[in-house]
């Protein structure tokens, strides 16, 4: 493995880091000051602007809640990225650093629009309760300015930060490609990063002199005290404890446990949500930096490096649990400066071959053969992710072959005058039924990649892949109306419920959202792949002489409106307007007010 | 892939969750509470997210022959709700007779709290522990909860027991091992120390045979550390040569001591944070391996001088059974079957145009078509064969949701294949397909569907589809009676008969008229496909005979379905058009 500086590992000047923890230790002793910023011109050319923000805080600016303290990032401001887009699971946030961060958005936002117009770098960073500010704040630069306005990317520095969010935070920022621009420093025995492992029950006793603890801490660099002794072995003990359960958890999952006991035994006890993200760079007590970007194996390293020899070590280690927080800026003016070694670990799957440099850098984490084989397994998780994304990769020929036979049997529908849809629907030739054979056979292999989907068994990465979102919206496009036409066919909407609600498949719902994702659309709004569903629903409900309601009318309306925009766009087939086609028989019946000149065009013209 | 074992993380996750202290407090406070009189005493104590059931006896020496095994035939009318347990592959097992004694003992008062406990919504979750001999009745009360319980409703219990005898024998753990669920809820926690749950390891029964076998998953702990395992071979072993001195092999009809679990979870939870004696240098070679040894290690019984414990096939075991659990999945196949049918109704289609049917072209092989329809015949056969299996071989109340998941596949492809059973089965000149000929799993798979429309009944009352909906769609359906054919091809061979033969002849024609009947009821219920009346299909040449021969008998036999038949009321009825006539008398 080539040795790289920090530099060309991190893409961040090791001046500038350094720089910046100054600056967050500084925010965090004026803790009036919701925001500091300071500007930077370092040994090479580029300029940046630093934003800071206070670590202290009590309690309650910890856990909003005597559990662990998350919130669904729904309906927040985070609520378009930071979730994943096939389930449409959101992620879950710690809601008092959430509240903490809306608190000072706006001020935020102005200086901030200072720094982009200067086209400046922009940098967040924090100490302690700072750096999940400056994550979140950095997360929102990111989707307001860097996706939609192209601004520079910013970079995201913490010093014993605590944990943000659960593991669809960093899913999410996988997929976005912005986990790189977070780093996160960690000192080997630093109790702060691993707080939230526990819940506020388990530590609440000892939790109100630790914090104070800090706070003398940080306002006198000197400050040491014999009385906390107790209160930190305890302190250490529950928050360690608890890093175990959820670490030992974890692990069991990545060396894929087929005992289910696991999950019995879940129901009965509190797990942590959260989980780590981006780059984390591991300070050891002998000065060396060790860095690591795999969610899972830091949350393995967070709990084994803190590990104890024995139980003698206790006292000292607890109490060194709380002062390695405050000792980030002279190990980093010391070490990085230094030009001190820097050891990546990754790519895991490299543990377990004899690289001295890696061999030693675990050794000089303390970590032990436990650790290293559940490092191991976050890695094999990892490649088995690679591995069935490879899988899928080699299927793509087969699914574009089959898409086109569908596309000309679509194409050739049309000579028939109802289009592909009902002449599905009707099954009366040779062709419908081979191409029932054919959307079955493109079912088996979405089906696959959706189960893994679910169950995160495909890269981060996989549902932000452009040609996935582009096969899949074709995929949806061609074959959602053959589903729709199975479905009304067997009249399962008379026993299941409508398509829409009760019939619609997962690959057709999870493909939807890609792409409302990637264009930056409405919820629900590219729907057009399904809109025959709803003109059979509205079919039954609108001829037979039936007065619709007006609950009816506002959809039949609505349907109507959409249908001119998708032809618009060319989202929907002309073969929809067709003479004989469902869509126009039902449009026909309407009265006369409801059927509009563009859609009149669009029949007469095929 | 690289395979990993878990076993130490399992163990690692139980021991520092808290959990085993909380559940030794609740046992140990029962002890407390006295009644020396009591044999066996239960608390129930509360907790914010659920509930625990603790259960101890008193003080313990096992009489007479109560170290056996009792199977539970002999038990059968004290122990109906054990039958449940069984499975139609795994019909009985045995338990130790102490054990079943006790519980039998208690069994009224115990029922009253199995109610109790199973009474929701809201449901809180429970966990059910014990020590002891009161760990083993614990364990009997897990499996009777398992059977009242909704589990697609409600969490599953969780059993953890402290220091418990072997309770059953290969047949139990049989039982419990085919359903990934049920094993999933016991963990029994057995100290080096402690000689109670190792008194029945080697107990030969005078006039039995069967040895004792565990189920579930052990945590098997000692001073230096604890260990996971859940293959029963590993953990006889294990139990025997984690054994400290004293408590190797204690008499099953001493007295019993009571071995106290608090200093050993109190020692387990420190250990969390701490890290284990032994390290190993070449670790991630064989990390499975590794994984294995280090809980050895951590149980110290991995030493080089240690004899007793065959570690390379204890590997071999653990791997396997590793190997074995990967979870069945049926739904991975079923968008091939799914296929597979769409040929079949393609075929079907076909032969409609070849105005014969399905079912008398497949009987006649007449009609080409381009692909074998027996190759999807057969491996749909083998599939849904399989499917029956897999749900027989759990136990009945996991059966049961297993089966209704898939009833909805099972039921389109019985109503579709069976008749190219039958064809087959008449093509060879048989007779009584119904009772002779009918294979297992359709015998079954029309049972469940059976079961589960009455549940629907018991829910709501629906009368089902629409008729109107049922009438449009009656040219494509699958007839209901998936045996319709067989019935056909006996009455056609009763006319034959009549046609031959004179003796008998009333009995023949009453079952004629009955069938007459029958077709008619499904007629009106549009329960049956339209292609039964295509020109060369096998009812149309029974109506032909049966026709002719009633003509023989005069014009008091006229019935709804010769008016039918004769007025071509089944063009309608192909079309969707036909509605039954109202008959003012009966029929």
């Amino acid at each position: 493995m080539a040795v790289e500086s920090f530099r060309e590992m991190l893409k961040i000047d090791e001046d500038l880091t350094v720089k910046a923890c100054s600056v967050a230790m500084k925010a965090h002793r004026s803790s009036d000051q919701l925001i500091q910023v300071e500007n930077f011109s370092g040994s090479s050319s580029s300029e940046a602007v630093i934003f800071s923000f206070p670590g202290s805080g009590s309690e309650k600016d910890w856990f909003s809640d005597a559990s662990f303290g998350a919130k669904s990032a729904k309906g927040s401001v985070f609520s378009e990225y930071l979730r994943s887009l096939g389930t449409d699971e959101a992620a879950f946030l710690n809601e008092a650093f959430l509240q903490k961060f809306e608190y000072i958005r706006k001020q935020l936002q102005d200086k901030v629009e200072e720094a982009v117009k200067g086209n400046k770098k922009i940098v967040f960073t924090g100490h302690s309760l700072g750096g999940p500010v400056a994550v979140l704040a950095t997360i929102w630069f990111l989707q307001e300015y860097v996706k939609p306005q192209n601004a520079k990317p910013p970079f995201c520095v913490t010093f014993g930060s605590p944990l943000v969010g659960n593991h669809i935070l960093s899913h999410a920022l996988e997929r976005e490609k912005w986990s790189g621009y977070f780093i996160h420093f960690v000192m080997r025995y630093d109790v702060v990063p691993r707080i939230l492992l526990a819940p506020l029950s388990s530590i609440q006793q000892q939790f109100n002199q630790i914090l104070n603890f800090f706070k003398l801490k940080s306002m006198s660099a000197g400050y040491e005290s014999s009385e906390i002794t107790n209160d930190a072995s305890n302190f250490f003990t529950s928050v360690m404890r608890n890093a175990s359960t959820i670490a030992s958890h974890v692990a069991c999952n990545l060396m894929g446990s087929t005992n289910l006991l696991l999950e019995t035994i879940t129901n009965f006890i509190q797990l942590s949500p959260y989980r780590p993200f981006g780059t984390y760079v591991f300070c050891t007590e002998n000065g060396k930096l060790v860095t690591l970007k795999n969610s899972n194996a830091v949350l393995q390293l967070l709990f084994y490096s803190c590990q104890l020899s024995n139980e003698t070590e206790l006292q000292t280690v607890a109490y060194k649990s709380l002062r390695d927080h405050f000792a980030y800026e002279s190990e980093l003016k010391e070490n990085l400066l230094g030009m001190q070694d820097v050891v990546s670990i990754d790519p895991l799957e490299k543990i377990g071959v004899a690289d001295e440099r890696i061999n030693q850098a675990l050794d000089d984490l303390g970590v032990s053969t436990a650790a290293r084989l559940c490092l191991l397994a976050s890695g094999e998780s990892e490649k088995q992710k690679r591995k069935n994304q490879d899988k899928i990769d080699s299927k793509k020929p087969e699914i574009d072959k089959i898409l086109k036979e569908l596309e000309s049997y679509r194409d050739a529908s049309k000579d028939h005058k109802v289009g592909y849809y009902d002449a599905f629907k009707l099954q009366k030739s040779q062709n419908d039924f081979k191409a029932n054979v054919k959307r079955l056979e493109l079912a088996g292999i979405w089906d696959e990649i959706i189960e893994m989907l679910k169950r995160y068994e495909l890269p981060d990465q996989f549902e932000g892949e452009k040609e996935w979102l582009e096969i899949g919206t074709r995929y949806r496009r061609i074959v959602e109306p053959l589903d729709i036409a199975n479905y009304y066919r067997h009249l399962k909407n008379d026993d299941t419920g409508p398509y829409k609600i009760k019939g619609r498949p997962r690959r057709y719902r999870y493909t939807q959202r890609w792409r409302e994702h990637e264009e930056r659309m409405e919820a629900g709004s590219s729907e057009e792949s399904c809109f025959l569903a709803e003109v059979e629903e509205l079919r039954t409900r609108t001829v037979n002489g039936i007065i619709p309601s007006s609950d009816i009318m506002t959809r039949v309306q609505k349907l109507l409106g959409q249908v001119e925009e998708w032809s618009h766009h060319n989202v929907i087939g002309k073969d929809v307007f067709l003479e004989e086609s469902t869509f126009v028989k039902w449009w026909k019946s309407l009265p006369p007010h409801l059927r509009s000149p563009y859609i009149n065009a669009q029949v007469l013209s095929v | 892939m690289t395979v990993f074992s878990n076993g130490s993380e399992t163990a690692n996750l139980v021991a520092s969750s808290g959990l085993l202290q909380q559940l030794w407090t609740a046992n140990w406070n029962l002890y407390g509470n006295n009644d020396p009189n009591e044999r066996l005493r239960f608390q129930v104590y509360s907790q914010e997210n659920y509930n625990i059931l603790a259960f101890v006896t008193s003080p313990l020496t096992l009489q007479a022959d109560q170290a056996d095994l009792a199977s539970l035939s002999t038990l059968k009318e004290k122990f109906p709700v054990f039958e449940l347990l069984c499975s139609k592959n795994n019909p009985t097992f045995a338990i130790n007779k102490a054990t079943i004694l006790l519980f039998a003992s208690y069994h009224n008062i115990l029922s009253e709290l199995k109610n109790e406990l199973c009474k929701g919504p809201p449901y809180k979750p429970l966990i059910i522990t014990g020590h002891s001999l009161g760990g083993s009745i614990a364990s009997l009360f897990t499996l009777w909860m398992l059977n009242s319980m909704d589990l697609s409703k409600t969490k599953r219990p969780l059993c953890i027991t402290f220091g418990s005898p072997l309770i059953g024998d290969h047949c139990l753990h049989k039982a419990i091992f085919q359903s990934q669920t049920w094993k999933s809820c016991f963990l029994h926690v057995v100290t080096n120390q402690d000689p109670v749950p190792r008194i029945l390891l080697h107990h030969k029964p005078a006039h039995q045979k069967g040895v004792y076998k565990p189920f579930g998953t052990f945590l098997i702990c000692c001073e230096s550390g604890s260990a996971c395992f859940e293959d029963p071979d590993s953990i006889l072993e294990l139990l025997a040569a984690t054994a400290s001195h004293g408590a190797q092999s204690q008499n099953p009809y001493q007295a019993m001591p009571s071995v106290d679990y608090g200093p050993v979870v109190e020692n387990l939870y420190h250990r969390t944070f701490c890290k284990g004696a032994t390290e190993l240098v070449d670790w991630a070679k064989q990390p499975f391996e590794v994984g294995i040894i280090r809980q050895l290690q951590a149980i110290g019984v991995a030493q080089p001088q240690q004899q007793n414990i065959d570690i390379i096939n204890l590997i071999k075991r653990e791997k396997q059974l590793v190997s074995k659990t990967k979870l069945f999945d049926p739904s991975k196949k079923l968008n091939d079957m799914k296929i597979y049918m769409v040929y079949l109704e393609w075929y079907k289609k076909l032969s409609k145009n070849d105005k014969t049917g399905y079912y008398d072209s497949y009987k006649e092989k007449k009609g080409t078509c381009e692909f074998n329809v027996e190759v999807f015949k057969k491996e749909l056969t083998n599939y849904w064969k399989d499917m029956v299996k897999e749900a027989e071989n759990k136990p009945q109340k996991e059966g049961a949701s297993f089966r209704i998941r898939w009833l909805g596949a099972g039921t389109n492809y019985r109503r579709m294949v069976e008749s190219l059973d039958i064809a087959e089965y008449y093509k060879e000149n048989k007779l009584n397909y119904e009772t002779q000929g009918r294979s297992h799993h359709y015998i079954r798979l029309e049972a469940w569907l059976k079961e589960w429309e009455e549940l629907l009944k018991e829910e709501n009352n629906s009368g089902g589809k629409q008729n109107n909906s049922k009438k449009e769609s009656v040219a494509s359906i699958l007839t209901i009676d998936s045996c319709f054919w067989a019935k056909v091809e006996e009455a056609i061979i009763l006319c034959n008969l009549l046609k031959t033969e004179k003796f008998g002849a009333e009995e023949k024609v009453k079952k004629l008229k009955d069938f007459e009947s029958y077709v008619w009821g499904l007629l009106t219920n549009y329960e049956v496909s339209s292609e039964i009346f295509l020109t060369g299909s096998s009812f149309m040449k029974w109506w032909k005979d049966w026709k002719a021969y009633k003509k023989t008998l005069g014009s008091s036999f006229t019935s709804p379905l010769d008016d039918f038949m004769e007025s071509r009321e089944y063009v309608d009825y192909d079309g969707g058009n036909w509605s039954p006539p109202i008959y003012t008398r009966p029929f």
